[in-house]
């Protein structure tokens, strides 16, 4: 099953879209896993409300992991534009919602991301798209905040890229530590974004506005 | 009589009125004879480790028969001799000290979710091997196992006597009680805000009894409309009063990350009992106050 992956930033990317078939072998493996969890959580996976839990918990863990299986390539689908424009865009307060990769527990929040185009500029519900390929992962949230500053980076070659992802983790917030309104922010600042102070302050005080 | 005229229900009657779809004792426990129908059931495989528990940590988990569950509200989820004494700093399983509660032998359980937990995890394609999900599948099952914590609770637990004698005989409501429960459908989070008022009847109840009704109920695999009405039912239970209203505002994850995708959507429900639903003016002074900032 390896050589089917390949492996980037620890996370598993299948190089080819073989998704139906797999899923159908995986979907009965992992509904049978979701109804021993029901057992063993003191449930009866028998009563009228549980009877179709498994394989709906099932798709829809599935439904949360769908970034695996997209490549940034579809998913940008030749939507780079030439365009004589070096100021910042910035697409704000994209919703985002993925798995924290350590408790298999919802985390949610908003990314904004901006750069500065270097002759090129993407279309602009791309961004969003890339956000869902990074955010439908198990992640952990500086990791999905660097992954999704690469990907536009290699997209475009901008000048810079800023991206802030401002989160709620269910984990904290539900259970463990029961903090209900701890966000966590994180920021990956890329080229220009980085050098120069002005340009970071200025995306700060756009996208946070 | 109306079924929900709470001042005519006695107690027989109030236990069956309180909708006991996800309490344990409906739930057949899995024994090694297979005297279950099996159906379905053979492709599952069984738990590794029957009940009872075996000696953990120091522990002496006593074993449990059948007549135990006989009565009603007697969570089936196995239970172990509390020890008296500091040992819950040792305590494994939590990771803060909750002293309020008795640590749940469900430990035992967790190797065998952790294991169904591995397997999810190589059926969605990712490596359990890797530095970040090498211990995923152990966190992941204590956190279920968490969420799903009311299972093992009790209401005469939880309440721990709190039943004052007092005569009042205005509304109480205690309002904005966070709330965190899973849907029983696909065992995705959803969460919000609860609500409860009552006008005693001769009883009070300890505040924070009213917050620990909606932790015993909320912490199960529910559906939003079942846990309104067993908070209610559950107050009415425990002080006798003359209404008891409850309105739950929830955010459903399974709506909002998934399907329709609908982030702003909010489900409001509410269960009004005894004077609440026969009075008008009473809900309506509830509502009110419910909504005032």
């Amino acid at each position: 099953m390896s050589e089917k992956y390949q492996v980037v930033n620890g996370n598993k990317i299948h190089e080819n879209g073989d998704r139906e078939q797999n899923d159908d072998a995986s979907l009965k493996e992992m509904a049978d896993c979701y109804r021993l969890i029901l057992q063993n959580v003191g449930e009866n996976p028998k009563r009228e409300g549980l009877l179709k839990t498994p394989e709906r918990a099932a798709k829809a863990l599935l439904f949360f992991t769908k970034g695996y299986h997209q490549k940034i390539s579809d998913v940008i689908n030749g939507a780079i534009f030439t365009e004589n424009h070096d100021e910042m865009v910035i697409v704000k307060d994209i919703e985002f919602f993925s798995m924290c990769e350590h408790h298999l527990v919802p985390f949610f929040g908003k990314v904004s991301i901006g750069y500065l185009p270097n002759n090129k500029i993407l279309g602009l519900s791309k961004l969003a798209r890339i956000v869902e390929v990074f955010s439908r992962r198990l992640q952990v949230q500086e990791r999905m905040t660097k992954e999704i500053a690469e990907a536009v980076d290699e997209a475009l070659k901008p000048l810079g890229v800023g991206i802030i992802v401002s989160a709620s983790h269910m984990c904290m917030v539900s259970r463990g530590v029961q903090k209900i309104n701890s966000k966590t922010l994180t920021s990956v600042m890329v080229g220009e974004f980085r050098t120069n102070q002005k340009t970071r302050d200025e995306f700060f005080r756009l996208a946070r506005s | 009589m109306s079924k929900y005229d709470v001042s005519e229900l006695d107690a027989d009657e109030l236990n069956q009125a309180i909708d006991d779809t996800n309490f344990p004792q409906s739930h057949h426990v899995p024994s090694s004879n297979g005297n279950r129908d099996d159906g379905d059931e053979k492709n599952i495989r069984k738990p590794s480790m029957p009940l009872p528990m075996k000696i953990q940590n120091g522990i002496l988990s006593k074993s449990y028969s059948d007549d135990v569950f006989a009565m009603p509200g007697t969570p089936r989820t196995p239970r172990s001799i509390t020890t008296p004494g500091n040992w819950h700093e040792k305590c494994t399983f939590h990771h803060d000290l909750e002293l309020d509660h008795r640590p749940s032998t469900r430990e035992d359980l967790i190797s065998d979710m952790a294991n169904s937990y591995r397997m999810l995890l190589s059926s969605l394609g990712e490596n359990p091997n890797r530095q970040g999900l090498l211990k995923t599948p152990e966190r992941a099952a204590k956190a279920m196992l968490y969420f799903t914590k009311g299972y093992d609770q009790s209401l005469e637990e939880a309440l721990n006597g709190a039943i004052f004698d007092e005569d009042h005989d205005e509304m109480v409501m205690v309002k904005d009680i966070e709330m965190f429960s899973m849907c029983e459908h696909h065992l995705v989070p959803f969460y919000g805000k609860v609500s409860i008022g009552y006008i005693p009847c001769k009883k009070i109840l300890g505040l924070s009894k009213l917050a620990r009704i909606v932790e015993i109920f909320s912490r199960r695999l529910q559906v939003q409309e079942r846990l309104t009405k067993q908070i209610a039912v559950a107050v009415t239970q425990a002080v006798q009063p003359s209404g008891v209203a409850v309105i739950i505002e929830g955010v459903h994850m399974c709506m909002v990350m998934r399907g329709v995708s609908k982030t702003q959507s909010k489900t409001v429900t509410s269960t009004m009992l005894g004077v609440f639903r026969d009075d008008p003016k009473t809900r309506e002074e509830f509502l009110n106050l419910v909504h005032s900032k």
